[in-house]
């Protein structure tokens, strides 16, 4: 059994966050907040559990409940209960657990809570102090509040799409899950603000965050493009990475490549960086304006090609350090595994799995390191719960069911 | 900590979660910024602390002085009707957006008398939030070590890119080089492409943000318990690591280093973006199951394709994807992008177009939720912004002060909450601490 009152002192300790969420922005909100000592507590349907179990990607690429390295990723720190909701003694469980809770997240489609008699209102009768999170892909109101979405959709509408990828193509979405995961990020940002003022006051809250309003807000280029039309009508583009000179992904010397973004005030040091001295004390290419023609840009472009080939990603790294220019390798996962200041930062962490043995996972977003009394110690991360795992633990201590009672539960379908 | 009676504040909070929290404000560029965005929002008082001597480029516009030929020529942008006016650092699009909300005081903290201000300041501040090159802060006495001592009870959140600790400590990124170091570059793009085509890509400034007000809020709840200070590090790129867990368990679990697929799902298929009447126009597709598949095949009137056995299961639709993509893009080229993404929606088929920013704006879902509000600046005028990023049934909440222009607040926080006197304040003025210019010197 996993004893989750470890003697690490952790910021949410001592909060219990019941977990209705399935797929991968909830799980991520919930996987944040146990991350900081909430006691998690995920709700799974009896017999197949969060269909991220489902989703790849599987330990030797077979299919298994208990495979998936995505579902292992999102559900660290937490315990799993299988109940069905469907059930009256399901619903009166899962009311029981919601009674002694600080919060509930949930990402379902906005009409299925108030189907199952839990609207916001119904749980407040029942604990007043309740923060409840509601996720979902357009708001609990308006005109889309019953559409469907995927991650390309939403972040093609919300988010700043239109503007990744190249002039020439379709716009491009960035990398598998992690618009979700934006939205996780956000939603437990709101549900620690709404927590916080419930600690307060006593009284709870429930948050409505949506997709569309998070890709909407973000501050990578999104809301700077959107203000900018509002202020000047220009409709944003997706403008070619090559737009300034010495701003491109560069070719290195051992097969990779080198990304670098000049700002106008280091574009002299990065022409000296180069070994291009007499460029950086031109005057006429020290003019941005001058500098910015296309012909200019080529130029210089071969310049810092010929410069970067001869040299591989880390030699280059610690070159733009010296150099205070903006750049960084194209890494690749292995790459990233094996980089130096990670390691020296202990950032991966190693857990093992009845189903997989011990497999790398990434760290903690965030790292509390000092208290007024001294040196904080980075907490373990606990392996994510096989289904319903916890189950008769939780039942029994939190509820006092008898293990005759579970075992009825269980023969019922229940449980 | 020493409390005296709370002045009143320029931004008013009542009944907001985070009325009462006064917060000291460094952040820079886009990250840090959208974090303390974040807090104010919900109530903070946030003091962005500022430096008439200092310009940051990309937090209040890419140059102090922008020469009119550049944004004449399209380089520079974000300002309003295009005309950078006589303080262009207050017109700024970015900063108008992240900074709404917030306060502004100018100080020289490279002297005694911008130490001892910095000092009154922490004192009376519940946190302090940056997301500076470490050498920066240290550089200005910015450090839990000297301002835990000032005020032990002090939330201090730290994000440097890197972290406070490790070789790359003091390397100076933006957002796009994080995920470039972190490995995001090498899973997003075109088939058999190469990464420049890329293009730009910065998710890693908003994930910061949001774990950096994130992580102030574990250190208030944490202080809450405890009743005292705590230092949080927020490495922006190790954070946006998280983002990429499942590719990390992929490479244990199976060795796989995933190559480029554009827009396309290992689940869903098919899924992509797809070309609609007009230029640059565009509408997005999933599908997530046969019956899916099949409204799709009945909105583009193809009853062969619905028929057609090798599509019925997503597998053989991800086997043909290139034959699927063509039949889909030669229906949706004919046709509006609202049309394609209102007549799918309408059969349950996940659809939306991408949007730009009259969409955005024009958006029936968005308007019906309220969601842009509209603020008056002094300098750059009455506009429309996008609204608080996410909604509370029990505390509605609305925009409340447009973003600050540099040392607007400077009479509130000397003279109100530091207590300077009147000679005090005119000597701080006449020594360039407090202004409302940047020096003429600065490009």
């Amino acid at each position: 059994m996993v004893n989750r009152s470890v003697a690490v002192d952790l910021p949410l300790q001592g909060m219990r966050v019941i977990d209705l969420t399935w797929y991968t922005s909830g799980p991520f909100c919930t996987r944040v907040l146990a991350d900081y000592g909430a006691d998690v507590i995920k709700i799974e349907r009896v017999g197949v559990g969060d269909p991220a179990r489902s989703m790849p990607p599987f330990q030797d690429d077979e299919p298994g409940l208990e495979r998936s390295g995505l579902f292992m990723f999102l559900n660290t720190n937490k315990r799993s209960v299988t109940l069905n909701l469907k059930d009256m003694e399901g619903r009166d469980i899962l009311l029981d657990l919601i009674r002694g809770a600080d919060a509930l997240v949930e990402n379902f489609s906005p009409r299925i809570l108030p189907g199952l008699d839990m609207d916001y209102q119904s749980l407040k009768a029942i604990n007043p102090r309740l923060v409840v999170t509601s996720i979902s892909n357009f708001g609990r109101n308006g005109p889309y509040r019953d559409w469907n979405g995927s991650d390309l959709v939403l972040y093609g509408m919300g988010g700043p799409m239109l503007n990744t990828g190249s002039p020439e193509r379709e716009p491009l979405k960035t990398a598998g899950h992690t618009p979700s995961f934006q939205v996780g990020a956000m939603a437990a940002t709101a549900t620690a603000i709404a927590l916080w003022g419930s600690g307060a006051n006593g009284r709870g809250e429930h948050v409505d965050v949506s997709y569309l309003e998070t890709f909407m807000g973000l501050v990578d280029r999104r809301t700077t493009n959107l203000v900018n039309y509002e202020y000047a009508g220009d409709i944003s583009t997706r403008p070619p990475l090559a737009n300034s000179s010495g701003t491109g992904i560069w070719p290195t010397k051992d097969g990779g490549y080198f990304y670098t973004t000049v700002v106008a005030a280091r574009w002299a040091a990065m022409a000296r960086m180069i070994g291009q001295d007499g460029l950086a004390n031109d005057p006429e290419w020290n003019d941005p304006v001058w500098r910015s023609a296309p012909d200019r840009i080529d130029e210089f472009g071969a310049l810092v090609i010929s410069w970067m080939i001869e040299r591989t990603k880390t030699e280059i790294r610690a070159a733009v350090e010296e150099a205070r220019v903006y750049g960084a390798p194209i890494n690749t996962i292995a790459d990233v595994l094996r980089d130096e200041h990670l390691l020296e930062r202990r950032f991966f962490q190693e857990l093992n799995h009845p189903t997989t043995g011990p497999l790398t996972f990434p760290g903690y977003n965030f790292r509390i390191t000092t208290t007024i009394d001294g040196e904080a110690a980075l907490p373990p991360r606990l392996r994510a719960p096989l289904l319903g795992e916890h189950t008769d633990e939780i039942l029994h201590d939190d509820l006092g069911l008898t293990t005759d009672n579970i075992e009825a539960l269980r023969v019922k379908g229940v449980v | 900590m020493e409390r005296q009676a709370t002045p009143a504040s320029p931004v008013t909070s009542g009944g907001l979660p985070l009325d009462g929290v006064r917060i000291v404000d460094f952040t820079v560029v886009w990250a840090g910024p959208f974090a303390s965005q974040i807090l104010a929002e919900w109530g903070a008082e946030v003091i962005r602390v500022e430096s008439t001597k200092y310009f940051q480029p990309s937090t209040r516009g890419t140059m102090a002085h922008p020469p009119k030929a550049l944004i004449d020529s399209g380089a520079l942008r974000g300002y309003p009707d295009k005309e950078p006016g006589d303080r262009p650092w207050n017109r700024w699009a970015g900063f108008s957006v992240h900074s709404r909300n917030k306060l502004s005081m100018t100080v020289d903290l490279n002297t005694e008398d911008g130490q001892e201000a910095l000092e009154r300041l922490i004192r009376t501040s519940d946190g302090l939030i940056e997301n500076n090159a470490v050498a920066s802060m240290d550089r200005v006495g910015v450090t839990w070590e000297r301002l835990s001592k000032i005020n032990p009870e002090l939330v201090m959140v730290r994000m440097p890119a890197f972290g406070l600790t490790g070789p790359y400590r003091n390397y100076r990124t933006f957002g796009n080089h994080m995920e470039a170091l972190v490995g995001h570059y090498s899973l997003f793009g075109y088939a058999g492409a190469s990464p420049a085509d890329s293009g730009l890509n910065i998710m890693a400034d908003p994930a910061g943000g949001a774990a950096g007000a994130m992580a102030f809020m574990a250190g208030m709840l944490q202080r809450r318990r405890t009743g005292k200070g705590v230092q949080i590090e927020v490495a922006t790129a190790d954070g946006f690591a998280n983002y990429l867990g499942d590719y990390v368990l992929d490479y244990g679990m199976n060795g796989r280093l995933h190559e480029y697929r554009g827009n396309r799902d290992s689940v869903f298929a098919p899924q992509g973006v797809y070309p609609c009447v007009g230029d640059d126009r565009w509408v997005s597709i999933t599908i997530g199951s046969t019956d899916q598949w099949k409204a799709l095949c009945g909105a583009m009137n193809r009853a062969d394709l619905a028929g057609d056995a090798r599509y019925q299961e997503a597998d053989g639709r991800r086997r043909f994807h290139d034959e699927l993509d063509a039949e889909i893009s030669a229906w949706t080229s004919g046709v509006d992008a609202t049309e394609v993404m209102n007549s799918l929606q309408g059969l349950g088929v996940p659809a939306g177009v991408v949007m730009n920013e009259a969409d955005a704006y024009g958006d029936p879902h968005l308007n019906a939720r309220g969601y842009w509000e509209e603020l008056e600046h002094p300098e750059a005028g009455t506009h429309r912004y996008p609204g608080v990023v996410w909604k509370a049934e029990e505390t509605p909440n609305r925009l409340r002060r447009a973003a600050p222009r540099l040392g607007e607040d400077n009479e509130y926080v000397y003279r109100d909450l530091l207590r300077y006197t009147d000679d005090e304040y005119r000597r701080l003025e006449g020594l360039g601490h407090i202004g409302m210019d940047y020096d003429p010197s600065i490009p």
